[in-house]
């Protein structure tokens, strides 16, 4: 049987935290590696920070619901907003072979949950996106 | 995210603890970036103590070091514990940012 916890946060940054407060709880609470709480505390930093910066055309608050489950041999998380829809497939990917004086200082987030996750999945219904990021252990 | 500044003759050494995320990571661009505008030019970060870092920190890291390499400075990392490092790997920075195992070699490298 899957093991799931669900968060609610608000489209704040400081709420980012909480969020990987309690990954990490999880984490503990069923002996995930360090390694596996590692890449969902990037992948989350980088996809919430995305959507509370720059996912909202109004001022007003927004709930973000995160679901995580433990399957069989992975974790797997779910992001619920109803920002802008992006889908982080179609985000440029950057060049990172290219010497320091070329290089764009920004947009490798997108780039570093795509390569620390074994899966990331979107589908926008209904005005809400739903992201499901996936990893192995 | 703390971070504590010391200088042995010309070389800035930063010691990070904690997070390098988007909540800290305009503290480090304040602090690390003045320095260089003020026309400090050798830095070590060392990175013994810091747990975590997002596209946020690399972003302050790669400022910096751009505008070092502009005025021929350096720019060099120290005690990079592995969940970091892997961050480094997967977004081309190793081959941009020198690293040594401990703050001394790091010293040598750039005195």
């Amino acid at each position: 049987m899957d093991i799931k916890t669900k968060i609610s946060i608000i489209n704040q940054i400081p709420e980012i935290e909480k969020v990987c407060d309690s990954v990490s709880a999880f984490g503990e609470e069923n002996g995930l590696s360090t390694k596996i709480i590692f890449a969902f505390h990037l992948a989350l930093d980088e996809i919430l920070t995305n959507i509370i910066s720059y996912g909202y055309r109004d001022k007003d608050e927004h709930v973000i619901d995160i679901n995580l489950s433990l399957q069989a041999g992975a974790l797997a998380l779910e992001i619920l907003d109803d920002s802008v829809p992006f889908d982080p497939s179609e985000a440029p990917v950057p060049d990172i072979n290219q010497p320091l004086e070329e290089r764009k200082i920004g947009g490798l987030g997108i780039y570093l949950v795509k390569n620390l996750m074994d899966e990331v999945e979107y589908k926008s219904k209904d005005g809400i996106n739903r992201l499901t990021l996936k990893k192995k252990f | 995210m703390i971070i504590k500044t010391d200088k042995i003759d010309h070389i800035n050494i930063f010691s990070i603890q904690g997070r390098l995320d988007s909540n800290s990571s305009g503290d480090l661009e304040r602090q690390l970036i003045s320095l260089i505008d003020q026309g400090e030019t050798h830095f070590i970060l060392d990175f013994s103590a810091l747990e975590y870092i997002s596209s946020a920190g690399l972003r302050v890291l790669l400022q910096a070091a751009k505008k070092l390499n502009a005025i021929h400075g350096k720019m060099t990392l120290c005690s990079v514990r592995s969940e970091v490092k892997q961050v480094f790997d997967i977004a081309g920075l190793t081959s941009i940012f020198s690293m040594f195992n401990d703050p001394n070699s790091a010293v040598k490298a750039l005195m």
